[in-house]
C-alpha cells in the first residue's frame, strides 16, 4: 500500500515535470521555428529584392500598364525584348498626345509628335540606362524592413508580394508585387506613413514571353524622329555637380546618384535605393516662386526662395520623400560661392 | 406654377419623384410659390395625421439642392456607386430631405473629395519662412499648382521632367520611371 502510495506520489511529479519538459521542448522549437521563419521571410524578402534589378532589364514581356498619382491616371503599352545581351524597348503612351519611344540598346528614338513639353534631352537619361541606380549596392534593407507578405495574382501571373516599411519617417514605404517565375516588378504601391497609397502602378495585361517579333519594335508614329546614342563616355560620370552650394542636411542613406543635366543652374540628384530626390539651385532673375510644398501623389515640390549676398536664388528639391524631408532638404542648402552661378549664367 | 410642378411636388410627398423633376422644382423662378404650397401639403397631410404642425420656417429647398449636389459630386470610380447613388432616389423623402438638413447642416463637408491632405496643411497665401530651418512638427505649407502663372509652372515642370529623368529608364524602375517621365511631361496640370 505504501508502495502503491509513494509510487503513485513520486509518479505523479515526474510525469508533471515530464509534460513540463515536453511542453518547454515544444515551445522553445515553436519559438525557434518561428524564429527562423521569420529570417527566412527576411531573407526570402531579400533574394526577391535582388531579383528585381536584373529582371527589370532581362524578361522579355509585352502588355500595359496604369499609373495613377495624385488624381492622374495614365497608361502606356510597353514591350521589352533581351536578346542576345541587347535590351530592345518600345513605349506607346495611350493618352493624351500620340508619340512613343523606342529604344535599341543604346540608341533610344522618340517620336512625340504635337507634343511641346518633352524635349530630348529630358526624355533620356543623362546617366546611362542602369548604370547610377540599378547597380544597387546601396543597403536598401538598412532603411526599409522587408517583408514577404504573400501571394498574389495580378495581370494572370502568380506574384510574391513584398513590403519595405521604412524605418523613419523621413522616407515613404514601398510594396512591390513581384512576378513569381521571373522577379519583374508588376504593380507596386508607394505609401505614405498613415498607410495612404500615394502612387500606384500595376500591369493591367502582360505576357511573359520569349518570342516578340521584330515587328513589336518598328517605330509605327508619323511625326519627327529624335535619335540619340548614349554613348558610355556619356553615361560615366555620376559624379554630382554641387559648384558654389552645399547641403548642411540630408536625409539618411540618400547618396549622390547621378548628374541630371540641367540648362542652367546646379542640380544633383540623391538616392536611397528605393526613393530618389533631386535638389535644383539656380538664380531667380526676375521670377518669383512662393514658397512651399506642392504633391503629385508620392512626388513632392518643395520650392523656396534664398537671398545671398543681394541675389536671389530659386532652391527646388523635387522628389518621392514626404513634404517634411522635401523643406528639410531645402532649408539646409547653403550657397557659399555665387560666383560660380555667375558663371553658369553667361 | 403649373401642373406638372404641383405632380411633382406631391409625388415627392409621396416619396416618388425622381432625381430630374426634384432638380426642375429647385431651379423653378417662384420658389416662394414652391414652398408655400409644401407647406400647406405638408400642413393638410399633418393635420389627417393628426401630427403637429410642421414648422414654417424650415426651408428645405437649399438642402435638397444640396444633397442633390453633393450626391453627384462624390468622386466616382468605384464600383458599386452609380447604384447606390440611383438608389438615393427611391429613399423615403423624409429621409431624403432628413439627409438633405444633414448635409445643409455640415456644409457638404462630408461630400467633398479631401484630395491630398496628408501633412500638408493649405495656405491660401504661402508663408515666407525665413532662413531658419523649421522644425519638422510645424506644418509646411502648402503650394496648388493651379494657382501657379504661366512661368512659374514651366519653371517647376522643367524640374519635374528632369528629376523623373533620373527615375527613368535607367532608374532600374523600368516601367515606372517612365511611367513619372511621361506622367510629369503631361498636360495633366
Amino acid at each position: 500500500m505504501r508502495r502503491t502510495v509513494t509510487g503513485i506520489r513520486s509518479r505523479l511529479p515526474s510525469v508533471g515535470r515530464r509534460w513540463l519538459i515536453l511542453l518547454a521542448l515544444f515551445v522553445g522549437l515553436v519559438w525557434q521555428v518561428s524564429a527562423r521563419s521569420a529570417e527566412d521571410a527576411e531573407r526570402d524578402a531579400e533574394y526577391w529584392l535582388g531579383r528585381l534589378g536584373p529582371a527589370l532589364n532581362m524578361t522579355s514581356y509585352r502588355g500595359v500598364f496604369v499609373y495613377a498619382r495624385g488624381d492622374q491616371v495614365s497608361s502606356m503599352r510597353i514591350a521589352h525584348r533581351y536578346r542576345d545581351g541587347m535590351v530592345e524597348e518600345r513605349l506607346v503612351p495611350q493618352d493624351g498626345a500620340s508619340g512613343e519611344i523606342v529604344r535599341k540598346g543604346m540608341r533610344v528614338v522618340c517620336v512625340l509628335p504635337d507634343h511641346g513639353r518633352i524635349q530630348l534631352d529630358q526624355v533620356i537619361p543623362s546617366g546611362p540606362f542602369a548604370e547610377a541606380f540599378s547597380s544597387q549596392l546601396m543597403p536598401v534593407t538598412r532603411w526599409y524592413q522587408p517583408e514577404l507578405v504573400g501571394d498574389d495574382r495580378i495581370a494572370g501571373y502568380d506574384v510574391v508580394k513584398l513590403g519595405l516599411r521604412a524605418k523613419d519617417e523621413l522616407r515613404y514605404s514601398h510594396q512591390l508585387w513581384l512576378e513569381k517565375s521571373t522577379g519583374l516588378l508588376v504593380k507596386s504601391h508607394v505609401r505614405s506613413v498613415g498607410g495612404e497609397v500615394l502612387e500606384h502602378f500595376q500591369f493591367t495585361s502582360l505576357e511573359i514571353t520569349d518570342s516578340l517579333p521584330d515587328s513589336e519594335f518598328v517605330i509605327r508614329t508619323e511625326g519627327e524622329a529624335i535619335k540619340r546614342n548614349l554613348t558610355p563616355e556619356e553615361a560615366s560620370s555620376p559624379a554630382p555637380r554641387m559648384d558654389g552650394w552645399t547641403l548642411q542636411w540630408r536625409p539618411d542613406g540618400f547618396v549622390p546618384a547621378a548628374a541630371p543635366r540641367s540648362g542652367e543652374g546646379q542640380a544633383v540628384a540623391f538616392s536611397d535605393g528605393m526613393a530618389a530626390f533631386s535638389v535644383f539651385v539656380e538664380p531667380a532673375r526676375k521670377m518669383v516662386m512662393p514658397t512651399g510644398a506642392s504633391r503629385i501623389g508620392a512626388t513632392t515640390v518643395y520650392m523656396k526662395q534664398l537671398d545671398v549676398d543681394d541675389v536671389t536664388f530659386f532652391v527646388t528639391v523635387v522628389g518621392e520623400i514626404p513634404p517634411t524631408t522635401a523643406r528639410k532638404v531645402a532649408e539646409s542648402v547653403k550657397v557659399d560661392d555665387t560666383l560660380a552661378f555667375g558663371a553658369v549664367r553667361q | 406654377m403649373d401642373d406638372r410642378l404641383k405632380e411633382t411636388l406631391s409625388a415627392m410627398m409621396d416619396d416618388e419623384a425622381d432625381e430630374l423633376s426634384v432638380r426642375r422644382l429647385l431651379s423653378h423662378g417662384e420658389q416662394d410659390q414652391v414652398r408655400s404650397q409644401w407647406q400647406r401639403w405638408q400642413r393638410v397631410r399633418d393635420l389627417m395625421h393628426e401630427g403637429n404642425l410642421a414648422p414654417e420656417a424650415v426651408d428645405v429647398s437649399a438642402g435638397v439642392r444640396e444633397a442633390l449636389d453633393g450626391a453627384v459630386q462624390r468622386p466616382a470610380g468605384k464600383a458599386g456607386l452609380q447604384a447606390r447613388r440611383e438608389r438615393n432616389w427611391h429613399w423615403p423623402a423624409v429621409a431624403m430631405v432628413t439627409l438633405a438638413l444633414v448635409v445643409g447642416f455640415g456644409a457638404g463637408a462630408g461630400w467633398e473629395s479631401t484630395g491630398d491632405s496628408g501633412a500638408l496643411v493649405t495656405a491660401g497665401v504661402p508663408k515666407e519662412q525665413g532662413a531658419t530651418p523649421a522644425s519638422a512638427a510645424e506644418p509646411v505649407p502648402e503650394v496648388a499648382l493651379q494657382g501657379l502663372d504661366e512661368e512659374q509652372w514651366e519653371h517647376l515642370s522643367r524640374y519635374l521632367l528632369e528629376h523623373a529623368q533620373h527615375n527613368s529608364v535607367g532608374a532600374g524602375r523600368g516601367s515606372v520611371g517612365y511611367a513619372r517621365l511621361v506622367s510629369a511631361s503631361g498636360p495633366g496640370y
